[in-house]
């Protein structure tokens, strides 16, 4: 894996300085005494409203490979905007994901900009297209100019053509300034789909800065708690909406292994009535998945409990 | 079949008598019990099956060997619509085979009121599923179900 002082963002991150001066990468200590442990940037978390989202690749990777983080690409392709079969940047994560990245000391947040009136810019950019055409049309018109000059050389040279078709070509070069139309269809634009100054200054960092609200219910909480345990014991998690649970747990990357279990979080003394269980394990045993009940314990803060519910297959 | 409760044969079957004399659970419970046990000795043909009770639980259960020198495996009879928690889930985990040590896991039998059932095993901690090995076949079959275009 590439390592993060090679890493080519950080270049641009040292250069945000808008006086000229280099801001200070911040770097998270992975050892209280500044230790031996190599160490790593911070992975900015872009709280937009509510939702977590990681922009940067770095990011992204860093957050995947080294602290089993996967999160969900939800962005269009730059260059396949109108499918969303494969998906990229933002990658958006899951609360219990970011709050488990912060609780680590791995991320800070920082506050995604709220749409705002962007009159002005849209008025400059017209303008910028507008300037952008001109320039491009009195090159394509001199561009024109000169061909058809050499279309001409070319016929007097010749001598073998006709007086009447070197005079059209006179005629068509002395109307072309009046008669030249160049659309707007026409003009070329640049797309840009970098940006080299990437980054803030501290006082913006400050502004932005943000803070992830607290679990606000018991079912928050209950998730948070089988997330961080089943991270901590090296399983990998996504969502489980689409499989009627709270998370899929993968035993490696969800790219090269199918997810064994899926986890529903419930508090250990909520009653629910036995069928629940059974459509569950239904459920689980037709997509060849284990469900998985979580629930922490309520006498010892770091212990969860976990049963396992199949279906017998005795019929 | 028109004889009345008190000469219903299922009531003065000795293995009703014997799980109403528990005195622990009531008689939708002991219905779903009884139905269990037919199921096991029945069907089944299961070995050495007991029936126990929990008082703290106001459960009975069942252990028995699928076959002759099986394991021993511990069966508990559960309506469809009764409200548990997995706290309750754990408590029957605990439960002590009669050499002493804790059922690993435990198969929870589901009564629905037509009094068909379902087995479905519950076990503590992570048990892997098989691993999917139909599916590595599927991508050769010419039949294939194409994936819808989103």
């Amino acid at each position: 894996m590439q390592q993060p002082s090679e890493e080519p963002e950080r270049n641009s991150e040292c250069s945000a300085g808008t006086s000229g001066e280099s801001t200070a990468v911040r770097q998270h200590e992975s050892t209280p005494g500044g230790g031996v442990e190599p160490k790593e940037p911070l992975i900015q978390l872009y709280l937009a409203d509510s939702v977590p989202l990681l922009w940067r690749s770095a990011h992204v990777k860093l957050a995947r490979e080294r602290l089993g983080v996967v999160g969900a690409a939800v962005g269009s392709l730059a260059r396949q905007p109108r499918q969303n079969c494969r998906l990229s940047r933002p990658v958006q994560l899951l609360w219990e994901e970011a709050r488990f990245l912060l609780e680590n000391g791995r991320a800070e947040l920082v506050k995604a900009l709220k749409p705002q009136n962007y009159e002005q810019e849209i008025q400059s950019y017209a303008h910028y297209l507008e300037r952008n055409h001109e320039e491009q049309q009195t090159f394509a018109l001199e561009e024109k100019k000169q061909v058809l000059k050499r279309v001409m050389e070319d016929k007097c040279k010749d001598g073998a053509s006709a007086p009447s078709s070197i005079q059209s070509v006179k005629g068509s070069l002395d109307s072309l300034e009046s008669s030249f139309k160049f659309p707007c269809s026409a003009v070329m634009v640049q797309l840009c789909t970098a940006r080299a100054r990437f980054s803030y200054t501290p006082e913006e960092r400050l502004w932005l800065s943000a803070e992830l609200a607290n679990p606000v219910d018991e079912r928050q909480k209950v998730r948070y708690r089988v997330f961080s345990d089943l991270r901590e014991k090296g399983y990998y998690l996504t969502s489980a909406g689409k499989f009627g649970g709270d998370y899929l747990v993968y035993p490696g990357d969800p790219l090269r292994f199918h997810a064994h279990f899926i986890a529903v979080c419930v508090p250990l003394d909520k009653e629910t009535p036995f069928s629940d269980y059974l459509s569950l394990s239904r459920l689980g045993s037709n997509v060849k998945k284990t469900i998985l009940l979580c629930s922490p314990s309520q006498t010892d803060a770091n212990y969860v409990h976990y049963t396992s519910i199949q279906w017998s297959g005795m019929v | 079949m028109d004889e009345g409760s008190s000469g219903n044969w299922m009531w003065r079957h000795p293995k009703f008598q014997e799980l109403t004399s528990l005195d622990v659970a009531d008689s939708s419970q002991l219905y779903s019990a009884f139905l269990v046990y037919l199921d096991l000795t029945e069907v089944r043909q299961w070995h050495e099956v007991t029936c126990k009770s929990c008082d703290n639980l106001q459960l009975i259960y069942f252990e028995g060997r699928e076959g002759e020198g099986a394991p021993l495996q511990l069966v508990v009879p559960v309506q469809c619509q009764r409200l548990l928690s997995h706290q309750w889930l754990r408590s029957v985990l605990s439960l002590v085979s009669p050499d002493g040590s804790p059922h690993q896991s435990v198969l929870i039998v589901a009564v629905a009121s037509d009094s068909s059932l379902v087995y479905h095993r519950f076990t503590d901690g992570f048990v892997t599923p098989e691993p999917p090995d139909h599916v590595l076949n599927t991508g050769k079959r010419s039949g294939r179900r194409k994936r819808p275009q989103v």
